[in-house]
């Protein structure tokens, strides 16, 4: 049994996503379906509350709509499963295999990613159509959308690892949906929400992956591109690196 | 990164554990003091009650949890230091239904061999030889989630075996698992076991694993109570036999019969009680109360019993 192994982690990053992706492949259509029906009620429920509803604010909740996609994959479906794999051992025994934790995290987020994709495209689109806007997409949109994406899922990573319990996860989940719906700048400008929500929105990421969007489908004044993007990277790599910490604790 | 964890001398213990020491933040002390050593192509058996430490044990060999002190070797490197090592030496069958959704059986096999290292024509090769010895072709595309408990439990055994590893660490590997395939996990850790490959199996099932055991371990408390081989723990109820019974109803004990802590209907007794015993039971046979009894030389199970506590039977099962 003398066998020669190789451990390298970017061909087990691939293994993993590959056996990740496998795992959800009988909900992947069910998870991408509610996705955009999640889309479609944001995108058609706020037209509703604003029969006389503007360009401007059309483009807010289309945009806010699309950035609630991701919010909902990596900081909310990312750290629920997250948790339920840590409650039920599924993460244990990952931990016992030979791999980088590192390529097992990115796996995680390269998962969510994937499946969030789809459903941010569908409510830009059906958006776009509801309100006959024209959305002018910057080249910078796929890398922004794929940053923004690994930030928050490299959140919803600490957070389901730090937490104790998969229902302190659940109920922290919980209210980052409600937070992100109606005091966050994400679907509705920073200037309407109020000072403390205001100052609160500087340290949520959520509201910084919502300008990064805008800044690249949108001529919406008071964007913050660099600095969003900045903000993005900083914050997804400390979570990740706390994350990956974290993940190396032995008890 | 091109290892081979096989180098180490035959001669030097594969695992070797020394006055391992675990206590959780909550002050509960798990393990107490546990020294064990490990050969090469020995299977290795620990068992003890529920809470006994066995899981704390495990978790530590597999650079799961720090030790609060002591050390655990494996072939020689300090793992406690090293965890990494373990991961790659140890092959592991957890103890829950570990459920990997809609992965299939196959796939399970494969992924694990190839994130143990092994190259796409080993893994493959290895899976299709796992699933022909472990009887798995016609669920090779059962999702996990759809398998049966036994089914699972057999793919996650062949999961853990796929790698090649060096020492395997099988948690109640038979759990759920049907009669026939039992025998044939059996079957296959005697065979691992005598090509070379170390084996620590935590088990309940005496009666089936005292075939493959070379040697064993009863912990309760966090503290080895007893060990040795099968046969040289067996000396400590050598003067002893056991008694399988069913009763017709409530039957009060022979004062002779101590109780199995399991409450199974298996009693010890000393031999040079047995006629006094075979009155007993010749007596409820004749009042009715005697279903069923079986005679026999005590087993694993009794030698168990014995180890966590006898005890004076209070009642007969029905």
């Amino acid at each position: 049994m003398n066998t020669a192994r190789t451990f390298n982690p970017v061909s087990q990053y691939l293994q993993l996503t590959a056996m990740h992706l496998r795992m959800f492949r009988g909900n992947i259509a069910f998870i991408m379906m509610v996705q955009c029906v999640l889309s479609l009620g944001l995108v058609y429920g706020f037209g509703y509350l604003m029969p006389q509803i503007t360009t401007t604010t059309a483009l807010f909740v289309v945009t806010g709509a699309a950035t609630q996609g991701l919010v909902t994959m990596g900081l909310v479906m990312l750290p629920q499963f997250l948790a339920e794999a840590k409650q039920e051992g599924r993460m244990d025994y990952f931990m016992t295999l030979p791999v980088s934790r590192e390529a097992y995290l990115f796996a995680q987020m390269t998962v969510v990613a994937v499946l969030a994709l789809p459903g941010v495209l569908f409510s830009l689109a059906i958006g776009a159509w509801h309100y006959g806007l024209s959305l002018s997409i910057d080249p910078a949109f796929a890398p922004v959308v794929v940053l923004a994406m690994f930030s928050l899922a490299g959140l919803g990573v600490t957070m389901a690892i730090v937490s104790p319990h998969l229902q302190v996860t659940n109920a922290i989940t919980q209210l980052i949906i409600f937070y992100v719906l109606f005091f966050a700048p994400v679907l509705m400008p920073k200037d309407q929400l109020p000072g403390f929500l205001q100052q609160a929105s500087v340290v949520m990421p959520p509201a910084y992956a919502a300008d990064a969007v805008r800044a690249t489908l949108t001529s919406l004044p008071g964007t913050h591109l660099l600095q969003s993007l900045l903000v993005l990277s900083a914050s997804g790599a400390a979570s990740l690196v706390l994350s990956a910490v974290m993940i190396r604790r032995r008890g | 990164m091109q290892e081979s964890v096989f180098s180490a001398s035959v001669s030097r213990a594969v695992l070797d554990i020394r006055d391992l020491r675990k206590q959780y933040r909550n002050g509960t002390l798990a393990n107490d003091g546990i020294s064990l050593s490990l050969a090469p192509g020995e299977v290795y058996g620990l068992l003890g009650p529920n809470g006994a430490g066995k899981t704390t044990l495990v978790r530590q060999v597999l650079g799961l949890l720090r030790p609060t002190s002591g050390t655990i070797c494996i072939d020689g490197v300090d793992v406690v230091a090293n965890p990494g090592f373990a991961r790659r030496s140890v092959g592991f069958l957890p103890q829950g239904q570990f459920d990997l959704q809609s992965v299939h059986v196959d796939e399970l096999i494969f992924s694990v061999a190839r994130l143990r290292g092994l190259a796409r024509p080993e893994a493959q090769r290895k899976t299709e030889e796992l699933i022909d010895d472990l009887g798995l072709a016609p669920f090779r595309k059962t999702s996990m989630h759809a398998a049966s408990g036994g089914i699972r439990r057999i793919a996650g055994f062949a999961a853990a075996v796929a790698g090649n590893a060096r020492l395997l660490v099988l948690d109640e590997p038979t759990n759920d698992v049907d009669p026939i395939r039992r025998q044939l996990l059996w079957n296959m850790i005697a065979g691992l076991g005598r090509g070379g490959t170390t084996v620590l199996l935590v088990t309940h099932n005496l009666a089936e694993a005292e075939r493959v055991i070379t040697r064993l371990a009863i912990i309760d408390g966090g503290r080895i109570l007893r060990e040795g081989s099968p046969a040289s723990l067996r000396s400590v109820v050598t003067e002893r036999l056991h008694l399988d019974l069913t009763a017709g109803g409530d039957v009060a004990p022979h004062p002779a019969l101590l109780a199995d802590p399991a409450g199974g209907g298996r009693f010890l007794f000393d031999q040079r009680d047995l006629p006094a015993v075979s009155g007993w039971l010749a007596a409820l046979r004749e009042d009715g109360l005697l279903l069923d009894f079986r005679i026999g030389p005590p087993t694993l199970d009794d030698i168990y019993a014995v180890a966590v506590g006898e005890q004076v039977c209070t009642e007969v099962p029905a």
